[in-house]
């Protein structure tokens, strides 16, 4: 490499200038608008300062929102780690290298649709009457109704699921491909020390992985926050707020139902806060 | 033990039915008619119908959608690689002291939530007059693409051996020379597979469309969504062909990032 160039200036310079004021533009008025009383209905506005974060944390809806986010990662989170493994690792035992790249090929292509069309997918499945994925229950209940998105109990998991479905096989792939890197040898000790097929798993090749597993989790926290896509569609935050999470509370309440910009701003802002922080946290212990 | 893998083979080839059966049933229910959808018990033998596909396309809100998509995700794709494609180079051939920071900023902007940046950019939007203009869905969608394609960039440049490259400069290439002629095109197999998921990820990005677009600039996914505002009264089988139409462009890429997949793990492996 010739040390002397302006290759990296002229070629890195222009980029990160760019994306600098395309992020930073946006998070710092986030914080202005966030400090005054914007509504979508009038031009008018004056700073307020920290009274919309005030009111936020006498919102009961808000801190319902909160939870509900925080039981979708969690669920979400787990969901897809333990539908990643459990079928990384079958696939690893089971399949012939022929049957891996069959299933390799199926497992990614939940992710790659449209969340919006996934999320109509699994409506039309769960639709009470005439739905394919409660077609089973009808016919073993002979014709009773079940209806999942409807229900307080069920909706965030009938969501959930389709976030699995996605995201659980497609890193189920992942897992495998992991898998395959091992070197063979604490494999075949331990395979000579009699263990079984779960205990060389437990105990040799996920421990091995420890590293990527966790990394593959990080992203999978970071997906996890644009749930908005899969609640809009399919229950709309309802029933009640059964399934309101922090963003689709913003949304509706800068933009359904009162069009306070500012007040939805200052959640998104706090939003921001709690996750950049987060992941800067997790990320660099993972890089440690 | 024989048992055992029986279980598992089975409960793999479950998971590979549910991977694709649920899509497949929206195919198949896009070719039907309304009685045939509305059934108790799902109907597989029925008389198909192409009324509901040729409703979809001759609709001027879907295919309206259908080109904001394309014009917006392409032309945002197009800047990511121009600008996302030579940034990850420098950072992969030309490593200094802020190589780390500048891949953990690029890394970092995917954890901005789409609302905390959807807001204020509408704010924006409207004050400028370009509101709801496939400008601004262009510039918004470049912070996406830029910083997918050059976080994915980065690995992909890195995997170059650097004999090649070394041996270009012997032969009195300049650095800018080495980069088109020699890394581009070495690099090639695993950028496609970058700058498709970049593609991919835009085209099925739905939040920031539905707030920067009211009317004009609406996007496939907000038109689609939109189809099934007016509540189950419209024809499923409409319903179930435009869900169809829109994933259809994402899955002409499987191949491609299937392969770019693969391409990543064996470089790990060696």
């Amino acid at each position: 490499m010739p040390r002397r160039s302006s290759l990296p200036v002229t070629f890195v310079v222009p980029t990160l200038i760019i994306l600098l004021i395309l992020s930073m533009v946006p998070t710092v008025y986030a914080v202005v608008i966030a400090l005054q009383n914007r509504e979508l209905s009038s031009t008018a506005y004056s700073y307020v300062w920290f009274s919309n974060f005030v009111d936020l944390f006498f919102d009961r809806r808000f801190l319902n929102a909160v939870w509900v986010s925080v039981k979708w990662e969690v669920v979400t989170v787990v969901a897809t780690m333990a539908v990643a493994i459990g079928l990384g690792v079958l696939m690893f035992e089971v399949a012939s290298p022929r049957l891996r790249n069959i299933y390799c090929l199926l497992f990614i292509i939940p992710v790659l649709l449209p969340r919006v069309s996934a999320a109509f997918v699994w409506k039309f499945a769960y639709h009470p009457l005439y739905g394919i994925a409660t077609y089973p229950y009808r016919l073993l209940t002979g014709g009773l109704i079940f209806d999942p998105l409807s229900k307080p109990a069920t909706a965030l998991f009938a969501v959930a699921s389709v976030d699995v479905w996605q995201w659980g096989l497609f890193f189920a792939v992942i897992v495998l491909k992991l898998l395959e890197t091992l070197p063979p040898q604490p494999i075949e000790a331990a395979r000579l020390d009699h263990a079984r097929r779960w205990q060389i798993h437990a105990y040799v090749t996920l421990p091995m992985l420890k590293a990527p597993l966790i990394s593959l989790m990080f992203v999978k926290m970071i997906e996890s926050l644009r749930s908005f896509d899969l609640i809009y569609v399919m229950t709309r935050g309802g029933p009640g707020v059964a399934t309101e999470t922090l963003d689709m509370y913003a949304f509706s309440q800068g933009f359904i139902e009162s069009g306070k910009v500012s007040y939805a701003s200052a959640m998104a802002v706090l939003m921001m806060i709690a996750t950049v922080i987060t992941f800067t946290m997790l990320w660099k212990r993972v890089q440690a | 033990m024989r048992l055992g893998r029986l279980i598992g083979k089975a409960v793999l080839a479950f998971a590979g039915f549910m991977a694709v059966f649920p899509l497949l049933w929206t195919a198949l229910n896009s070719l039907k008619n309304n009685v045939d959808i509305i059934t108790r018990v799902p109907r597989v033998v029925f008389t198909p119908t192409l009324a509901n596909i040729s409703y979809i396309i001759g609709r001027d809100s879907v295919m309206t959608g259908l080109y904001n998509s394309v014009i917006a995700c392409g032309v945002a794709v197009l800047i990511g690689v121009v600008l996302g494609l030579p940034a990850a180079y420098a950072v992969a051939r030309y490593p200094n002291r802020w190589a780390g920071d500048i891949q953990f900023f690029v890394l970092s902007l995917r954890f901005l939530p789409p609302v905390a940046v959807a807001i204020p950019l509408m704010v924006i939007w409207l004050q400028l007059g370009l509101y709801d203009t496939l400008t601004a869905l262009i510039v918004t969608y470049s912070l996406l693409t830029i910083s997918v394609i050059m976080w994915l960039a980065i690995p992909a440049f890195q995997a170059v051996p650097k004999e090649v490259e070394e041996a270009a400069f012997v032969d009195g290439y300049g650095a800018y020379s080495v980069f088109w002629r020699i890394a581009l095109p070495v690099a090639a197999r695993s950028l496609i597979g970058a700058v498709a998921f970049g593609f991919v990820l835009v085209w099925n990005e739905f939040l920031i469309a539905l707030m920067l677009s009211s009317s004009n600039a609406k996007t496939l996914p907000i038109v689609a969504s939109e189809l099934s505002q007016q509540g189950m009264n419209v024809p499923w089988g409409i319903l179930n062909a435009s869900v169809v139409l829109l994933s259809l462009p994402p899955l002409l890429f499987l191949g491609v990032l299937s392969g770019f997949l693969n391409s990543v793990f064996r470089q790990k492996k060696t």
